[in-house]
């Protein structure tokens, strides 16, 4: 199809001398290059603006003190500044945080009304557990409510000093909290859920009901010591933790213990050596990548949603090509060209500009709805009515994508398949091969390029949807991944974080949008890079695989 | 090995047919759940009861689970019997020592008023009770009863559940002691709104007194008693001497307004805007047949409807509404249903839907949804002798009536009744509007609201979204793949093109985000820039044209290949020439703040100015076209290319002059004629817009545009281009007069692929168009999409209710709409593949 361009139009024209101007064409021309260079400034722009705000956003920033003309003063990070309509003049947008103090994470200041701005070399920003970030300059520390720090300092040295095993400890309890406590949850449904199959199929009274109500009992019993034992060691690490605490002061003046434990990081803006910045930006890309989101997901990390990305996309990935390199074998290889094999493969094409969202809603009604139910009943019948597959999970998510993917699967491994010469085919035959070793030796191999291509484009194209995700099983947050060390380890039911999904929720319907926005970009620049990525990889593989097959052909 | 073959041969026909009719199974799911939207009510299983008394009926009732029925008759009887057996569970009098004159029920029965000929008020509700017994507690004989079958234990129907509970259903009467009313005459009308000892009646005498008592409990701090406080309110009396009486008499469900109906279709409607004023007294028709004579009347559903039936069997649904936005809230009837002839003898509301029952004279009933229109069932409860009364079980699942001496009685399946080909895509009159229009709202914070699922702006928002993205993407699109086909060096040709397809990757939730959250709030800051910028970026193209074109011509072909380049330089210019403009822009045409303006203020010549600067631009372009440039043509050959180069300039300035004075003169004739451009295309600014989202979803549809536009161009065989140039033609001719109309089908069907892309996007219009379903072309206003309203209203629709069909059914029209889309564009495609082939 490709027909490359008349070469050497200059040559041509140099022999036109006397061909007038205005039959060439000049401002049209124009015109034309123009939308082509607008077509590419707005991809360099729109990939510009996310790159530079989303590698920015982990950048410690300079902590501004603030005094306006009446009379406040405010300490915080500048988020930027702006041009008030109407020539009002500047104003900024400073992060102030100590929201449990002051209400608001960010406040809105003229650049008329500042009075005096300084960089303060002591002052702090504190990463929270929760209620946000935190601005002061340290004044003291307390050891078991004891003042143990001279000076702002010591207090400093004395944070650096215990922050780690705090940290160490409390990393601990989460584990206990979230690992330990659900195992014992665990028992309790399960021992549950076998008293309710006992009555469903015995009915009360019953001696096997009796029998199972007697077992339930005796679970019970063990989970309650067990619990009380997890609370006990629960709370000696609080104990242990809670002894440790930081003073610090406001910028107004307000001074604030905050214990260790609630600290994820803190650090003195102003006073950064190349060195720990580059810490600091490199450990936030860590606890971005790794972490558990926290703060309603506009900080912390996106491991979870990465991390069901990655699921479903396999899932679907190992779903679809089989199918799809079977559908494509069969019309090219099989089927008998006619009007019946060519429709097929118009609505084959046709099925890629189907919208993704009509593809959700079928995975709805058929996989959640009827097929979902189904098992339920006929598997899950003791959990009813709460759903166990008859729900939105990452199954039936990966099975409905796996739909709209299809079509990219079979386009591209139809055209590999044509693109291996009917020589090679014949070759094969006429050494006495049959069909299928033909296909399987000589046919397939040569396509495999293609069909890796097909399966890469497929993914692109599947970690990139959100619409249909929304209405099969991707939720905000999913504190059970789809795949864990808890028997029986995959989880095929449950909802999942998406990246694309998690740039939808924190971008549309945060709260605190604000404070979310730099998550956004985070995210953003994470999932782009994953889908350039993985098309860039498909580019590659399909231009090398037109090379080889150029060379080959007899 | 033979069976290896045969094995691979069945698995791969069998995979490849089973994927391919696995696809197609979308359409048929779809199909499957919308089905049941326009499957007709069902009214099954028939059965007649026996009834007794010859007194009037003043109402009929049916329980929940559709066991019990009851019949109050004027005479005071009240018979409960089976609904499986007609056996009498229970036979009372109510009040014997006095006659009952006027009665008055909720919908559904369940509160009721009783008025009596000394002038006496009863309240009290006629209702069920239902208990449940575990198996252990019950009498042996129950124990026996099979799982779903019903027996008769005393006045009680018993029905088991479960293997190990029953339930006990019976009917449950309660009546305060009769109060006195206004007066001692008879109770002439009566009716009562709301239930228990809160809301209000109304009562007419025979004498003339008229008063709407409000009820008001209040719970004794102390003793813990509940007392129940009358607060009566004193109205006009309706009698005039010599006429006949009033009919009827409705009250409104806070009580604050009452209707009374004559029979000839005269009504009065007194209004009490406070306990303190005058009740303003309002007449009004419920009848414009004057043929006819009213027969029955009723509220419906809501106690804002009044269902006026006539004698000829017509049913007319009368609600106030305001006529004009200024207006007084008037009667008028919204809806009316012709009947078959004979009259209607009895009216009745649904208590849980906007379906009325009716009964007539010739013992039909009809039952009907009257927002929709549709008739639910037509039934006949009688072959001889009038319907009485007839009422629908309390979950619309069953129709009871009397007529004939009997109770008819049905198993009702009302399927769908508020939706019909006509509620979804036609105007329908919905309750207090104005008029028949387009409305999408499936949900609201009320109970009693009703579900408006016209799909008509959703349709048209997705239409909207298309149209803005595709003004602002096709362009783009096909003059990028025009030039790079035409006017690229291969070897940049290959590194630019891969480039704008890796854009058809992006996910489309990142553009929705960045149209939201970054160039919505950009847009809305700089909007005079912004126009400004749609105008100034084309001339900055053309001028760099004209400014290239005075290159030297010795320098020319050197500079060739920096012509593309030079191009980029254009975007800065057109970007600094908009920030300088955009404010000069503002100052003239939109009289100094375009959010002012767009809302209303200033005079409309600036604006249309404005608008007409760029089809005043494209005039003069043709006029120069049609009566300059061949003279000039003509002309030039004896001109050096520098001298043109210069004219050219000269030209380009003065028609920029021109376009620019003709838009003002005629922007300024048609503000004179008293026109303004804010109405339908421009209008008051909403910051989540069309603008953006054409913007922004020209980013998603450009690529695939444009990829498809290149493949066809590239196409077109060479030696058409190279006989092209052979004869003379320059490659600007040889691209607008060989290639582009040889390629016409593929660029075609690359536009409409792209049109199918627009239709569906989701996330884009979801995130930036702020999902308000209205109909409205305003550029600078929302709309809602079908795809975002599925993805916002799907999760939380009840499966398989009505909402939830509807929305399977806009998935079908946009998997419809696509499709045909789709197909139209393949085949084109296919078509021109074919052509070029031969060429």
């Amino acid at each position: 199809m490709t027909a490359p361009a008349p070469a050497g139009f200059g040559h041509r024209r140099r022999e036109r001398t006397r061909a007038s101007l205005f039959v060439q064409g000049e401002p049209l021309i124009w015109i034309m290059g123009g939308g082509l260079v607008i077509a590419i400034a707005m991809i360099a722009g729109l990939l510009g603006l996310i790159a530079d705000a989303g590698f920015s956003t982990f950048v410690p920033r300079p902590v501004a003190r603030i005094r306006t003309a009446a009379g406040k003063v405010l300490m915080g990070e500048i988020e930027r500044t702006e041009e008030r309509p109407g020539g009002a003049g500047g104003r900024r947008l400073v992060r102030v945080g100590n929201f449990e103090l002051t209400g608001e994470h960010f406040v809105w200041v003229d650049e008329a009304q500042i009075v005096a701005e300084d960089r303060p070399s002591r002052a702090l920003v504190v990463e929270r557990q929760e209620w946000g970030r935190f601005y002061g300059e340290p004044v003291g520390f307390l050891i078991a409510g004891a003042p143990a720090a001279a000076g702002p300092d010591e207090a400093w040295r004395l944070y650096l000093k215990h922050h780690g095993e705090v940290r160490d400890r409390w990393n601990v309890r989460r584990r206990i909290e979230t690992k330990d406590v659900g195992a014992v949850n665990r028992r309790v449904e399960r021992a549950r859920l076998v008293l309710r199959d006992a009555e469903r199929t015995g009915g009360t009274g019953s001696a096997t009901h009796e029998a199972a109500k007697l077992r339930f009992a005796a679970v019970e019993a063990g989970v309650m010591r067990e619990f009380e034992r997890l609370r006990s060691e629960i709370q000696e690490l609080n104990k242990a933790n809670r002894k440790y605490q930081l003073v610090l002061r406001t910028a107004d003046g307000i001074e604030k213990e905050i214990a260790l434990a609630e600290i994820v990081r803190a650090y003195p803006a102003n006073d950064l050596s190349f060195a720990s910045r580059s810490r600091i930006y490199l450990d936030r890309w860590r606890e971005f990548l790794f972490d558990e989101p926290r703060e309603a997901n506009s900080e912390g990390g996106v491991f979870p949603a990465i991390f069901g990305t990655v699921i479903m996309t396999l899932v679907m990935s190992v779903v679809v090509v089989p199918f799809g390199v079977m559908a494509a074998l069969y019309l090219r290889e099989y089927a008998r060209s006619g009007a019946v094999v060519s429709a097929v493969r118009i609505s084959i094409n046709n099925l890629a500009g189907v919208p993704s969202i009509v593809f959700g809603v079928f995975g709805l009604g058929f996989f959640c709805y009827f097929m979902g139910t189904s098992i339920d009943q006929l598997f899950f019948a003791a959990n009813l009515p709460n759903p166990t597959f008859g729900k939105g999970g990452v199954l039936w998510a990966s099975l409905t994508l796996s739909l709209l993917t299809l079509p990219v699967v079979i386009v591209a491994t139809e055209e590999a398949l044509s693109a291996v010469p009917n020589s090679l085919r014949e070759g094969s035959y006429a050494c006495g091969a049959s069909k299928w070793q033909t296909i399987r030796r000589i046919v397939l191999p040569r396509a495999m390029p293609g069909i890796m291509t097909g399966m890469i484009l497929a993914m692109a194209r599947g970690a990139g949807e959100v619409a249909p995700l929304m209405l099969v099983g991707a939720v905000k947050l999913a504190p059970e991944l789809p795949l864990d060390t808890i028997p029986p380890f995959v989880h095929a039911q449950r909802s999942f974080m998406h990246l694309g999904f998690h740039i939808y929720d924190l971008g549309f319907q945060s709260q605190n949008s604000e404070a979310a926005k730099p998550m956004v970009f985070t995210t953003t620049l994470l999932l782009i890079a994953v889908v350039f990525l993985l098309n860039v990889i498909a580019v590659r593989l399909r231009t090398r695989l037109r090379r080889r097959f150029e060379s080959e052909k007899f | 090995m033979r069976a290896l073959d045969v094995v691979s041969r069945w698995v791969i026909t069998v995979g490849g047919i089973g994927t391919v009719v696995a696809v197609s199974t979308v359409f048929l799911l779809l199909l499957w759940v919308v089905f049941p939207l326009l499957l007709p009510a069902r009214a099954s299983r028939p059965g007649r009861l026996a009834a007794e008394g010859v007194a009037r009926a003043l109402r009929v009732g049916v329980d929940d689970y559709r066991s019990i029925v009851w019949l109050l008759r004027a005479d005071g009887t009240l018979a409960a019997r089976s609904f499986d057996s007609g056996a009498l569970l229970e036979q009372r009098r109510l009040f014997p020592g006095r006659t009952i004159s006027a009665a008055a029920f909720s919908a559904g029965g369940t509160a009721v008023a009783l008025g009596f000929a000394d002038g006496s008020v009863a309240l009290g509700s006629i209702g069920f009770r239902t208990s449940f017994v575990d198996d252990d507690a019950a009498a042996p004989a129950l124990r026996r009863i099979a799982a779903g079958a019903r027996a008769i234990e005393g006045a009680a129907v018993v029905q088991r559940i479960s293997p190990t509970q029953l339930r006990l259903q019976q009917l449950d009467v309660a009546f305060e002691e009769p109060v006195a009313g206004a007066s001692t005459a008879p109770v002439l009308l009566l009716d009562r709104s709301g239930a228990g000892d809160a809301g209000s009646y109304a009562e007419v005498h025979a004498d003339g007194a008229f008063q709407i008592v409000r009820l008001t409990r209040r719970e004794n701090m102390l003793t813990g008693e509940i007392a129940t406080s009358r607060t009566p309110t004193a109205l006009p009396n309706p009698l005039t001497p010599g006429e006949p009486a009033p009919g009827w008499l409705l009250l409104s469900d806070s009580g604050d307004s009452a209707l009374l109906a004559w029979k000839d279709g005269r009504g009065s409607r007194y209004l009490l805007r406070d306990a303190a004023s005058a009740p303003v007294v309002e007449a009004v028709a419920l009848l414009e047949d004057r043929g006819r004579a009213l027969t029955a009347v009723s509220w419906l559903l809501g106690r804002t409807t009044v269902l006026a039936g006539d004698s000829a069997g017509g049913i007319g649904a009368w609600f106030p509404s305001r006529l004009t936005p200024d207006s007084p809230p008037l009667l008028v009837r919204a809806h009316f249903f012709e009947g078959a002839g004979s009259p209607v003898t009895t009216i009745d509301s649904s208590s849980r839907s906007r379906v009325l029952i009716a009964g007539f004279a010739d013992g039909t009933l009809d039952v009907r949804h009257v927002t929709s229109h549709k008739l639910l069932a037509h039934l006949t409860a009688a072959a001889v002798g009038a319907v009485e009364a007839a009422a629908l079980s309390p979950k619309d699942d069953g129709v009871v009536a009397l007529a004939g001496g009997g109770i008819a009685h049905w198993a009702f399946d009302p399927g769908h009744p508020e939706t019909s080909p006509r509620a979804l895509f036609l105007p329908i009159w919905y309750e207090g509007a104005p008029g028949p229009e387009h409305v999408w709202q499936s949900s609201a914070a009320t109970d009693d609201f009703e579900p408006k699922l016209g799909l008509i702006p959703l349709i048209f928002g997705t239409l909207k979204a298309t149209v803005y993205s595709l003004v602002f993407g096709v362009p783009i699109a096909l003059l990028a793949a025009i030039f790079t086909s035409e006017f690229l060096s291969p070897r940049l040709r290959g590194k630019i093109k891969p480039v704008v397809e890796l854009m058809a990757s992006l996910p489309s939730v990142v553009l929705g985000f960045l149209a939201a959250l970054v160039i919505a709030p950009f847009v809305a800051a700089r909007l005079a820039d912004f126009l400004a910028l749609i105008i100034v970026g084309p001339v900055v193209f053309l001028a760099g044209a004209y400014l290239w074109q005075l290159i030297p011509y010795r320098l020319t072909l050197r500079f060739e290949r920096w012509r593309f380049p030079a191009m980029f330089l254009a975007i800065p210019a057109a970007l600094l020439a908009a920030r300088t403009l955009g404010p000069v822009l503002e100052r003239f045409c939109f009289s100094g703040d375009i959010m002012h303006w767009l809302a209303g203020g200033g005079g409309p010549a600036g604006g249309w100015a404005y608008l007409l600067v760029a089809p005043a631009g494209l005039a003069v372009i043709l006029l120069l076209a049609r009566f300059v440039n061949p003279r000039l043509n003509e002309a030039s050959r004896r001109w050096t290319r520098a001298r043109c180069a210069w004219i050219e300039l000269g030209k380009f300035a003065g028609s920029l002059v021109v376009a620019v004075a003709v838009a003002a003169a005629v922007g300024g004739a048609l503000a004179l004629l008293g026109l303004d451009p804010r109405g339908p295309l421009l209008g008051t600014y909403v910051q989540r817009n069309s603008l953006v989202v054409g913007f922004v979803m020209g980013f998603a549809i450009i690529p695939i545009i444009y990829t498809i536009a290149e493949d066809a161009l590239a196409a077109v065989p060479d030696h058409l281009r190279s006989a092209s140039l052979a004869s003379g033609a320059t490659p600007w001719q040889t691209a607008w007069r060989i290639v582009i109309p040889t390629a016409m089908s593929g660029l075609f069907s690359a536009v409409m692929i792209g049109f199918g892309r627009a239709v569906g996007e989701t996330m884009i219009v979801l995130m930036a168009a702020g999902n308000t379903p209205i109909l409205e072309w305003n550029i600078f206003n929302g709309f809602r999409t079908l795809s975002a309203n599925i993805a916002v209203e799907l999760p939380e629709a009840v499966r398989n209710s009505t909402h939830y069909r509807t929305l399977f059914l806009a998935a079908l029209v946009l998997f419809v709409m696509t499709f045909v889309l789709n197909t139209c564009a393949e085949i084109v495609r296919i078509r021109f593949r074919k052509k070029a082939m031969e060429l």
